[in-house]
């Protein structure tokens, strides 16, 4: 109860900082639902606390709400650490970490529909596959053993089956009845793209770079890309961008100079997207290097670091965590980094997603 | 339903009269304690003891202990779990816990679970509010807590029980045994709880699904006089303590964690004409192992062990002056799931030296400084003068230098730890006034703290997080204590009031500190008529911001306490106590999504003979 009010403090007092006129809402109410054309921000939250929330900006930035899942749901909390977000249909599977669950709502107007709360422990990342769900899970996050790729019924929304794999599984994604798993590895650190063949669930082994933290299908060519181990591990090492031909399993890669650690590979237009430090990098499809140059840097506005990160509609967005414990902003660029717009939302965003 | 295992649960326990019997020979006496810097140094602080009584009728955990008498603001995770400090507006590791003069704090994680103490295990609990790192060392900014037995050289042989059980299955039993002759001095004491701690959620329909806890702990003081002059004596704590980790509202929980920590120390003491030499050696140990899975095997874990020598020389230059020069050197073995194996070796020399001028005016003034490897060090100090120009009047001020040193994890940490770190340090200035009127006091207090280099662990710019020494805290209150006693023929009434008010403002975002109240209150009232008595304990605490821009926070609540009592004096002094707290059975949260229990009832049985 006395949560609730808070929720509902910071909700009223968040739409006043942001005049949102009601005219929008009541055209909105006719669509889908008062959150569809909009950019959807999963805010994780605090690890142990209940504070995991939904943001939402339209697409022409006229309207931001945050939290919005218990603005709808009022008597439900989204839990603790959201993970990820996958869409299927007109829902939305929220998956939230350290709750062990997967809130599922309805994807335009977020009125709560169930909850996966068995068969899940520590739940990463989900796709959808054959009228299924698949969910990575770390299994005991001391056990390196235990991990497991959570296989959802959509009908019932129950975990009907599992396929065990390696340490760390993290992005998932699925293509022509098989998934690629990224094996970032968890506590450790991963070098492997496990390949489920969904027709007898046998798994592939392909060895890429150390922890790959992001996939890119574009075509018949998986893109890895790897962080590198990183400087606390026995022995640090620089990125890498893999490329796998999905046909056979054959890959090449590209080396990052120096000791870097890129993450968060986005492909749009024919170009890839990805982030070194607070540097967003762009790179053609058919270039044959990586770039040099940095695009542009979040430095101006004071981020140092990138929380999330996501290209779509000839737009780059940027969620800054600030101090990991006020609410974080998303900002809106140009693809040729100009600053547009900028958005406060809720408690470090950890995923940017596109509800059209 | 509760109410019909309370009575159960009572007439098992009249019938439970196997202790021998044997009656206690009680004298007004002069206590003998291990800390004397208590006493001796802390002319100028605040003190505040919490008498027998105090603790006799509130429950054994340390954390509401506190919780309910003193302006401490405690981060808990749920009844019986987890629990931090927060005194004058300073962060869990600013306030120092401080057993027989010893500094308990973690080497780990620099501060004390304030649930793995239970109060009875002590003869005294004083709290001292500000700066006090010249005495007790790393970590003594916000306050010190001082866990104290205390010997008494005298013929007696006195035995405590006590037996509770309450709601959500709290069940505890604790021994006491007082027993000495002019040469010997033994103090035992025996403590077990345990609870389902399945609590409901009030208005959320849920329980406390993971919250069960149960801990031993044991705690022995011997003293021996071995002549006129020398006198040996040998403090032991241990403590065992498993706890389920509570879930949050939204989420379950699997983990489970376990504690075991032990204290030993022997001290020789000398007392010649004009000085009392002490000489000790302590040998303390920390475990913990956390499960994420209470069904797996699997844990991670963290232990150290700690070897402190310590002299102490205690120097009457006349009747009027006073000198104590302090050396002790500390080394520190720890080892752990996130950091190998790593020795830590502190010496340090302090100098306290003390001065009464025309009866009036006393100062003391102290210095202290550690030498290491791992750390700059700063000079520590102390200036305190005390002003008394009437008999019910007293002004006091002092001004102090303290510090918290890195803890092992934020030097250490694999991958994470910063070698490079230097302590936060504060500087704190203090003004008291005391009014003592018959059965009257009033206490006001003003304080200013700056803190300096307060570590934060925050991400670098690649994304690894890593403690540095970043922030600037300045924090200023005011607390105010009253105090009133009356006897009206055969009834006694007392009651006393705490509130402080505090400001704990980062300098950088001029935001106030995340869990720390502007306002808290404490409150109770007692009333004792011959063989009963009542006693009223009202909590108010003021909205706590539960992140650091402020925006997010949790309300603010107050809640009461009412105990009640009958003491049957016979040959076995029986009083039986019961209690309800929370009588509003009002929801309220200490850290946010961790929701404390509803009303809740306990019934003791306390036999002395």
């Amino acid at each position: 109860m006395k949560l609730k009010k808070l929720y509902l403090l910071a909700f009223i007092s968040s739409t006043l900082f942001f005049s949102c006129s009601s005219d929008d809402d009541v055209t909105r109410e006719e669509a889908l639902g008062a959150y569809e054309n909009g950019i959807i921000v999963l805010n994780e939250g605090n690890f142990g606390t209940d504070n995991s929330e939904i943001s939402f900006v339209s697409n022409d930035f006229s309207i931001v709400k945050n939290n919005v899942f218990n603005t709808v749901n009022t008597a439900l909390a989204l839990g603790d650490t959201g993970q990820d977000i996958g869409f299927y249909n007109n829902l939305a599977f929220i998956v939230l970490n350290n709750s062990q669950k997967i809130e599922v709502v309805d994807r335009y107007t977020m009125i709560h529909v169930a909850t996966i709360s068995s068969g899940l422990i520590n739940p990463r990342y989900i796709t959808f596959a054959n009228g299924k769900g698949y969910v990575t899970n770390w299994g005991d996050g001391g056990s390196t053993t235990d991990d497991y790729i959570a296989v959802v019924d959509l009908t019932n929304y129950v975990v009907s089956s599992t396929i065990p794999v390696v340490e760390g599984p993290e992005r998932i994604l699925h293509n022509n009845n098989k998934l690629y798993v990224a094996h970032k590895g968890g506590y450790g650190q991963g070098n492997s793209v496990s390949v489920i063949d969904l027709s007898n669930n046998s798994v592939v082994s392909v060895t890429v770079g150390d922890v790959p933290n992001s996939l890119e299908l574009v075509d018949n060519s998986l893109y890895v890309l790897c962080g590198g181990a990183p400087s606390w591990s026995a022995t640090e090492t620089t990125g890498e961008l893999v490329k796998i031909n999905i046909l056979d399993n054959t890959t090449e890669s590209k080396v990052f100079n120096g000791m870097v650690h890129p993450s968060n590979l986005d492909f749009e237009s024919n170009n890839f997207y990805y982030t070194i430090d607070s540097k967003i990098y762009k790179m053609g499809l058919s270039d044959v290097e990586l770039p040099n140059a940095e695009l542009f840097s979040t430095e101006n506005q004071g981020a140092y670091g990138i929380y999330s990160f996501a290209v779509n509609n000839d737009k780059i967005y940027i969620g800054d965590a600030k101090d990991y414990s006020s609410n974080g902003e998303v900002y809106a660029y140009s693809l040729t980094g100009t600053l547009l717009n900028s958005f406060i939302v809720g408690v470090s965003p950890s995923g940017i997603y596109f509800n059209n | 339903m509760i109410m019909k295992k309370l009575l159960v649960f009572c007439s098992f326990i009249f019938v439970f009269n196997v202790f021998s019997q044997q009656d206690s020979i009680l004298k007004l006496k002069e206590v003998v304690l291990i800390d004397n810097k208590l006493k001796a140094f802390s002319l100028t602080n605040s003190i505040i003891k919490l008498s027998d009584s105090v603790i006799q009728r509130n429950p054994t955990s340390l954390t509401e202990l506190l919780r309910n008498n003193t302006t401490i603001y405690f981060k808990e995770y749920g009844k019986g779990m987890t629990s931090s400090a927060s005194f004058r507006g300073t962060t869990s590791q600013q306030t120092a816990v401080i057993w027989n003069g010893i500094n308990i704090n973690s080497q780990f994680n620099g501060q004390t679970d304030f649930n793995t103490i239970n109060s009875f295990d002590f003869n005294s609990i004083a709290v001292r509010a500000g700066g006090g790192s010249v005495v007790y060392g790393s970590g003594a900014i916000g306050g010190t807590i001082h866990l104290n037995s205390y010997l008494d050289f005298e013929e007696k042989f006195s035995n405590t029980v006590r037996l509770n059980y309450g709601s959500y299955d709290t069940k505890g039993i604790h021994y006491k045994l007082n027993a000495g002759s002019d040469k010997i001095s033994a103090n035992v004491n025996f403590s077990r709880n345990q609870s389902e701690n399945d609590y409901e959620y009030l208005g959320y329909n849920k329980k406390n699904e993971n919250g069960s806890y149960e801990n031993n702990s044991f705690s022995t003081l011997f003293g021996y006089k071995i002549n006129t002059k020398n006198t040996l004596k040998f403090a032991t704590h241990f403590f065992d303590g498993e706890k389920f980790f509570s879930g949050t509202i939204a989420s379950p929980s699997r983990s489970k964690y376990e504690d075991y920590n032990t204290r030993n120390l022997l001290e020789w003491k000398y007392e010649g004409k004009s000085f009392i030499s002490s000489s000790q050696v302590a040998y303390l140990t920390e475990k913990y192992k956390y499960f994420e899975n209470k069904e797996s095997d699997l844990f991670s874990y963290g232990e150290v062990k700690s070897l402190i020598l310590k002299y102490d020389l205690f120097y009457k230059i006349s009747e009027n002056i006073k000198i104590n020069p302090i050396v002790s050197h500390i080394q520190n073995r720890g080892i752990g799931t996130n950091v190998s194996e790593t020795k830590r070796n502190i010496s340090s020399l302090s100098i306290l030296f003390k001065h009464s001028l025309l009866k009036k005016v006393d100062y003391e003034i102290g210095v202290r400084k550690e030498i290491t490897s791992n750390y700059k060090s700063p000079l520590l100090y102390s200036i305190g003068v005390k002003y008394s120009p009437f008999k019910f009047y007293s002004v006091n001020a002092n001004f102090s230098k303290n510090f918290r040193i890195p803890t092992f994890n934020d030097l250490y940490w694999e991958g994470s730890g910063n070698p490079d770190l230097n302590p936060e340090h504060s500087l704190q200035y203090e003004v008291n006034n005391g009014i003592t009127y018959k059965n009257f006091e009033l206490r006001i207090t003003g304080f200013k703290t700056d803190l300096k280099d307060m570590l934060r662990w925050v991400p670098n710019e690649f994304g690894i997080w890593r403690p540095e020494n970043t922030d600037l805290v300045s924090i200023y209150g005011l607390e105010t204590s009253l105090n009133w006693e009356k006897k009206i023929n055969a009834v006694r009434i007392d009651l006393n009031g705490n509130y402080t008010y505090t400001k704990s403002t980062n300098e950088i975002t001029e935001k106030q500190l995340i869990y720390v109240p502007y306002h808290k209150f404490t409150s109770s009232l007692g009333v004792n008529i011959a063989s009963f008595s009542l006693n009223y304990q009202y909590v108010f605490n003021g909205e706590v911001f539960t992140s650091s821009d402020n925006f997010y926070k949790l309300k603010e609540y107050g809640i009461s306490n009412l105990s009640m009592d009958y003491t049957i004096r016979t040959k076995i002094k029986t009083i039986l106590t019961f209690q309800v707290f929370n009588l509003e059975n009002r929801p309220y949260q200490n850290l946010l999504s961790r929701p404390m229990p509803g009303r809740n009832y306990t019934i003791n049985l306390t036999l002395n003979f």
